[in-house]
């Protein structure tokens, strides 16, 4: 009895071995080009299944994922498991955990993130490999650096992607305004602008609190837009080992103190302390709900789903702001190193690259198309076009006209760490004490 | 333990006291597996933490204080600290006020008297996220109060009516607690009181009290119990609560759990074991709190002449 028993439990051990060196081999073979694609679907339809962590707080998104991802990865044999997590972090965490435990598998094969959330999957050493070009639909995005356009896809926050994570969908922070309440003559396209704006309405603006993605977007944007040298954000794409503690310090100076002379006009100010709301769903109530006539986002159609959806006012504009500095950036979806089902994963990534999933993607969630229009075949870009839910007040042309890049990974943590301690800690230290100090940190 | 080896001489104890002894023990064994692996585990693994030891982050300096240091050592942690107990302290007096007042009301007889009792019940059966959600609903600058002051044209901008939530007064985190434990107070009171019956507090009546000696001499000391189980409950909750103030709160500076969350989910996941020093920080206050209050009481009871 005994004895069988701990056959059997020797036996799954062997099998279990087994089936870790055969994802590992798969995973060699795989990045040195030696599986052909058939290979790869031969062996996901084995596996069977797929873990897909993705931030769950979007119900289009869900819904999507539901109804249309998972009937495809049926047809090819692959169950998807999709992992709705209240914030990335949380799959990045659990992959690190995992990883140095000394466990051989982990349970997460696909997470859909960006900028520092890459950046410590990259510095960990936890990401699967180069696999982004060997796809079929890698035919899709624009891989050539001589093409400018293709930064976007080699580049997330400034960190080199390597291929080990995909474009999935591209976006660029828009601000929008309530036309009920703000007259057209009055809409603000420059920082001054907004702050006149608030000096005659004091409180109808807020963003998101930093360390939130959204709320350090507008913060580098404020920072672009007062780059004393006026360079923009071209300083802001070196990383921290190459630009010093100083020099970063003097560029930022400008724009922090800017956002601290706002503060005394943004929402609540007047009551005491100023409110800022914590996610992208407290901003679109307060905006809703009249409290404030802006709301800044990512969200190319934000607006167009907004109204859709009920979520937004009616009376919803999108407008150009700040001009010349309107963050623009793609996210991915990557794969870890100890992902349990590697074959399913490629497969995944590579029907998500597909004009198929991104055109349905873009009608249902109004999440943009993450590939490249000029790299299709004329069908293609046409079906692209035609589920765009549509941009309101704004022009494409004006949209690409000011755009901006993304700030570095390492900048991000920076100037994250400077607005949490000068604005609001409201320190009386100087931008040069509060940079040094966050470059010691992040160095530890 | 090996029940089979023979008894050791010194243990005098009977075959039957023996087997009594053993079931004892099997039936206290789930709840102290839980109680010691579940809950001292997390204590345990949460204090390694704080004092430096995550490997699993490459991260391994233990014994190492410099979190509690960094910590203890910020003026906004003493204003977190100090912001956490107002609304843990003033929301559990408030909802023992009034749990005892409802409790008293209860044991008169008054019509539809069974109806109350289930009425008074509703809020323990709500979870306080919908408590949360109501106050928002109700009581934000774009809620329902809100809403009808515009209809009668009392206010024309949201930024009109009175800022109730999203404060550091906390009027919104205040008004969810005691919403939910003045029920749960009353309970323990109530039951407290059923129990002990109505002849000492007739016959102080009778010899000539005041209703307020009756209250204060006779009924107060009688249902202390209760009233001392059930607020320890609710202090130890409120202090360790996080819901609440993150979501009715005035951001920054946040309770302690608000500031230990921000920490467990800043992108830098070095700053985990600083969170972990403030979840630890936040056990230790409410420990040494509630270890006072339970001393105090223990005193007085044996003063009483009760045990």
């Amino acid at each position: 009895m005994k004895i069988t028993a701990i056959y059997t439990s020797l036996l799954a051990l062997v099998a279990a071995g087994a089936v870790h060196a055969d994802t590992a081999q798969f995973r060699e073979a795989f990045l040195a080009g030696e599986v052909d694609w058939a290979a790869v679907e031969a062996q996901a339809k084995d596996e069977g299944s797929v873990n897909l962590y993705y931030w769950g707080g979007s119900d289009l998104l869900n819904v999507w994922m539901d109804r249309v991802v998972a009937p495809a990865l049926e047809s090819q044999g692959v169950e998807l498991n999709p992992v709705r997590i209240t914030s990335t972090k949380d799959a990045v965490d659990l992959v690190l955990a995992e990883q140095n435990s000394g466990a051989s598998e982990g349970s997460v094969d696909m997470i859909w993130l960006n900028g520092e959330n890459f950046a410590t999957l990259k510095r960990q050493d936890a990401l699967f490999g180069s696999f982004a070009p060997l796809l079929p639909n890698a035919a899709n995005l624009e891989w050539n650096p001589e093409d400018e356009r293709s930064v976007l896809n080699l580049r997330d926050f400034g960190v080199e992607t390597g291929g080990a994570e995909i474009p999935w969908s591209g976006e660029q922070y828009v601000c929008a305004y309530n036309a009920d309440r703000v007259a057209a003559e009055d809409v603000p396209s420059t920082f001054e602008a907004l702050r006149s704006y608030l000096e005659e309405n004091p409180g109808k603006f807020t963003y998101i609190k930093p360390p939130h993605y959204i709320g350090n977007t507008f913060v580098q944007e404020a920072i672009y837009a007062h780059n004393p040298d006026g360079t923009g954000a071209e300083p802001f794409q070196q990383s921290s080992d190459q630009i010093p503690a100083a020099e970063l310090a003097r560029l930022i100076t400008p724009g922090m103190e800017y956002l601290r002379d706002l503060e005394p006009l943004l929402l609540d100010a007047a009551g005491g302390s100023p409110r800022y709301p914590e996610d992208n769903a407290a901003l679109d109530g307060l905006f809703l709900n009249g409290e404030v006539d802006f709301s800044c986002t990512f969200g190319l159609y934000a607006v167009a789903t907004g109204l859709a959806t009920g979520s937004y006012p009616e009376a919803a504009q999108q407008f150009i702001f700040p001009e010349g500095h309107m963050i623009k950036n793609k996210n991915y979806l990557a794969i870890p190193v100890n992902a349990p089902h590697p074959a399913a994963s490629l497969v995944l990534a590579n029907w998500m690259t597909s004009v198929e999933a991104q055109a349905s993607k873009l009608q249902q969630t109004g999440m943009p198309s993450g590939i490249d229009s000029w790299k299709l075949d004329e069908a293609g870009a046409k079906a692209i076009a035609e589920a765009s839910p549509g941009l309101v007040g704004v022009e494409q042309d004006a949209l690409d006209a000011n755009a901006a890049p993304d700030t570095n990974a390492t900048l991000v943590d920076v100037i994250e760490a400077t607005w949490l301690e000068y604005i609001e800690r409201d320190s009386s230290d100087p931008i040069e004490t509060i940079v040094a100090r966050a470059y010691e940190n992040l160095a530890k | 333990m090996s029940v089979s080896s023979p008894p050791a001489p010194s243990a005098r104890l009977t075959a039957r006291e023996r087997r009594t002894r053993f079931w004892q023990m099997v039936q206290l064994m789930p709840i102290m597996a839980i109680l010691v692996l579940l809950f001292g585990g997390a204590l345990v693994l949460a204090i390694l933490q704080s004092l430096g030891f995550a490997p699993w982050f490459g991260v391994n300096t233990f014994p190492d204080f410099s979190y509690f240091g960094a910590l203890w050592g910020s003026s906004t942690f003493w204003a977190s600290l100090g912001l956490t107990l107002y609304y843990a302290t003033v929301s559990t007096v408030l909802a023992l006020i009034l749990g005892i007042l409802l409790a008293l009301a209860l044991v008169k007889t008054f019509p539809s008297k069974t109806f109350y009792k289930y009425l008074y019940k509703l809020p323990l059966m709500i979870p306080y996220t919908v408590g949360i959600a109501l106050a928002v609903l109700m009581l934000s600058n774009g809620g329902m109060l809100s809403r009808l002051a515009a209809f009668f044209g009392m206010i024309d901008d949201p930024s009109q009516f009175p800022q109730i939530l999203k404060t550091h007064y906390g009027w919104g985190i205040i008004a969810v607690y005691v919403w939910k434990q003045t029920p749960f107070i009353t309970l323990a009171v109530y039951a407290v009181l059923l129990g002990i019956g109505r002849e000492t507090e007739e016959a102080a009546a009778i010899l000539g009290a005041s209703r307020r000696t009756i209250f204060f001499r006779v009924t107060l000391p009688q249902i202390l119990p209760g009233v001392v189980s059930s607020t320890l409950i609710c202090f130890a909750f409120n202090v360790g609560a996080f819901e609440a103030p993150f979501i009715l709160g005035g951001g920054f500076p946040d309770t302690l759990p608000v500031v230990a969350w921000r920490y467990f989910n800043d992108a830098d996941y070095t700053l985990q074991l600083q969170g972990m020093a403030t979840v630890v920080s936040i056990g230790l206050v409410a420990g040494v709190i509630l270890f006072g209050y339970l001393a105090a009481y223990r005193r007085y009871e044996r003063r009483m002449g009760r045990n």
